[in-house]
């Protein structure tokens, strides 16, 4: 259970004229600025949930995640994770989470990866049935046989990656932080690793907490998402009620083999449906419509009735284009109200 | 506890990691200890004391010195690079204290030391060189504490060191300068009591002669009797005090990384 409630941080930074001179100045006299990263954050998470924690960069996702672990101390507000205040009780609540950092090893860089997980064995004390049977477990999920005996040092980013989810669920954490855990990595691994954070959740109930810049991990591992901009919270709800919400707009993509001159709308879709540009050749042609104002058959039809459809796909609404829309729309200058409004 | 005596393994094992040049390290500083030796027997071809230490005492001194400033250092530069690249912010979200898991980390590196280095140079010197054993078993017993307490000594010092690394960009200057006043101050080139007056006095007020000198003092049985118990004294007071400022100083530091963002 992970409660937050106004929560604020701002880092002080030491302003520093540019130089010797600068440097020296500033050894006697220290003006700071400060840099607000997250302006009030209020949100509740439940036992169990995958939650997606979604904003541009620098919109102040890893600072609220450092605040949950307590590598860092809110400037305002309250946080309690499984009843301890992170930042208070250090070690305790290191003992129930776990956190894999994209941009950061945690895993001991010269020995091998079995070492590591040996080594992590002791230091959260994990008793030696439980242990064994999560790592066979893993190494079969994640496919790590290959791995175990390598130094960590000599693998790659994607290998790195698969050890460093396992050694962050390896004490079986009741939440894990998951920031950026699939960046840089190639779609076969990205597969691999949210089957495994899924069926985590799954099989002991682990809160999952995620940011990722990549929708597809959203789509796939949470149920829930929080858009966060600017240190403050766009959006907090369900996933598929976004989509409800905000993606009212539907895209068909039709195949007319026979197609010779320039595409034409049939007349009754004229002002309802809008072409796309068209991507891949003369003979494709996707429509966008508003979901709620024309049927997806009335479309569908239209287009029977003038054309010879050899093929049609419909596509869902993506979290992807929704969030795209919301970030732009935050950067044409809207403030926060008006950008939910509009929506 | 477990789990520290856990991290000093790996910690051995790590070293073990790049063993080619551990050897290479090893045979240096059996090389390096006859060099002095031979210095040494030089120094004393036409002489039969230095201020009433006889060449026997001397080349105790010397050897069983450059045995225990092996142990003088620790991982304080581990942890300044800890620091430097930001991983120190995730070492707080592991269920251990950071001071502990550095000393079993240092306590792990010191161990593969006295096994490569230690044990190959003490072979040298008490089968080669004949350096003779303390005294009495008295004498032992203090030698033994006084050595752990100057490596602790050492060890602390060498954290309060790395910690600085939050404070300063230069952190390689700052270890130069640490290396090179251990070395001198802490009596491992020559004995403190060939330092001038003046010098030897601020000597005694510093804390690097408790990490060299006193106990080779004792084992070489230039200090004995009352005396030792005293110095013995001293270094404890040493290594608390030390103690207490590396948690002060980390506390500090802690209070950096967890409000400032490092
Ligand atoms: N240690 C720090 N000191 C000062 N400012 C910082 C520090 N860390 C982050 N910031 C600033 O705080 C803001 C939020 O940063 P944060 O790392 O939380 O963003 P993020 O949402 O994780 O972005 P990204 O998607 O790029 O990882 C940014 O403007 C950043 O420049
Ligand atoms: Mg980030």
């Amino acid at each position: 259970m992970i409660t937050v409630e106004n929560l604020q941080k701002e880092y002080k930074l030491v302003k520093r004229d540019p130089g010797l001179k600068g440097a020296v100045k500033s050894l006697f006299h220290r003006q700071y600025e400060t840099k607000k990263a997250v302006k009030g954050v209020d949100f509740t998470i439940g036992q169990g949930e995958t939650v997606g924690y979604i904003g541009a960069n620098g919109a102040g996702k890893s600072t609220t995640i450092k605040m949950l672990t307590g590598i860092l101390t809110p400037s305002a507000g309250k946080v309690t994770v499984n009843g301890l205040v992170p930042y208070e009780n250090r070690q305790e609540n290191a003992l129930s989470i776990g956190a894999v950092f994209g941009q950061r090893t945690q895993l001991f860089w010269d020995i091998p990866v079995r070492e590591s997980f040996n080594l992590l064995k002791h230091i959260y004390e994990i008793p030696d049935q439980e242990f064994a049977e999560t790592v066979s477990m893993f190494t079969e999920v994640l496919n790590l046989e290959p791995l175990l005996g390598v130094p960590v040092r000599q693998l790659s980013l994607g290998q790195k990656m698969r050890c460093e989810l396992a050694a962050a669920f390896l004490h079986r954490p009741k939440v894990v932080y998951l920031d950026e855990p699939t960046i840089g990595l190639d779609i076969a691994v990205k597969v691999r690793i949210r089957k495994f954070i899924k069926e985590m959740n799954k099989i002991w109930g682990t809160t999952v907490l995620l940011t990722t810049h990549d929708m597809q991990d959203i789509e796939e591992i949470c149920d829930r998402i929080i858009i966060i901009d600017e240190g403050r919270i766009l959006y907090d709800g369900g996933l598929e009620e976004i989509k409800v919400q905000f993606g009212q707009k539907r895209v068909i993509h039709f195949d007319l083999p026979e197609l010779d001159s320039p595409f034409i709308l049939p007349a009754p879709l004229l002002g309802m449906a809008e072409v796309l540009p068209a991507s891949e050749g003369e003979t494709k042609v996707s429509l966008s419509f508003d979901h709620e104002r024309v049927k997806s058959s009335f479309v569908i039809s239209e287009m029977m009735n003038r054309y010879d459809i050899q093929d049609l796909t419909i596509a869902d609404p993506k979290i992807e284009s929704i969030v795209e829309e919301l970030y732009n729309r935050r950067e044409q200058g809207g403030t926060y109200e008006q950008v939910l409004a509009n929506s | 506890m477990n789990k520290y005596w856990q991290i000093a393994k790996v910690r051995m094992q790590e070293d073990t990691a790049y063993s080619a040049w551990y050897w290479a390290g090893t045979v240096s500083s059996i090389l390096r200890l006859l060099v002095i030796y031979y210095f040494w027997q030089a120094v004393y071809s036409n002489r039969s004391a230095i201020q009433d230490i006889d060449l026997e005492t001397m080349i105790t001194y010397i050897v069983v010195a450059m045995l225990l400033q092996g142990f003088v250092g620790g991982v304080g530069q581990d942890l300044a690079e800890n620091i430097k690249n930001g991983n120190v912010a995730i070492e707080l979200m592991r269920p251990y204290d950071l001071i502990y898991k550095m000393f079993a980390v240092d306590l792990g590196s010191k161990l593969m030391h006295l096994i490569r280095g230690t044990i190959p140079m003490m072979l040298v010197a008490f089968f080669f060189m004949d350096i003779p054993f303390p005294g009495s078993v008295e004498a032992w017993l203090l030698f033994i504490i006084s050595a752990g307490l100057g490596l602790w000594i050492g060890t602390f010092f060498d954290f309060l060191v790395g910690v600085l690394a939050f404070w300063t960009v230069n952190i390689w200057g700052v270890r130069v300068l640490k290396e090179s006043l251990v070395t001198f101050f802490s009596g491992a080139l020559i004995p403190i009591s060939l330092f001038p007056d003046w010098l030897r006095v601020i000597t005694e007020f510093l804390p690097f002669q408790a990490m060299v000198y006193l106990p080779v003092s004792i084992y070489s049985g230039m200090i004995s009797g009352t005396e030792a118990y005293l110095a013995v004294g001293l270094q404890l007071f040493w290594l608390i005090s030390f103690y207490v400022l590396v948690r002060v100083i980390w506390a500090q530091a802690v209070k950096q990384i967890t409000i400032f963002g490092g």
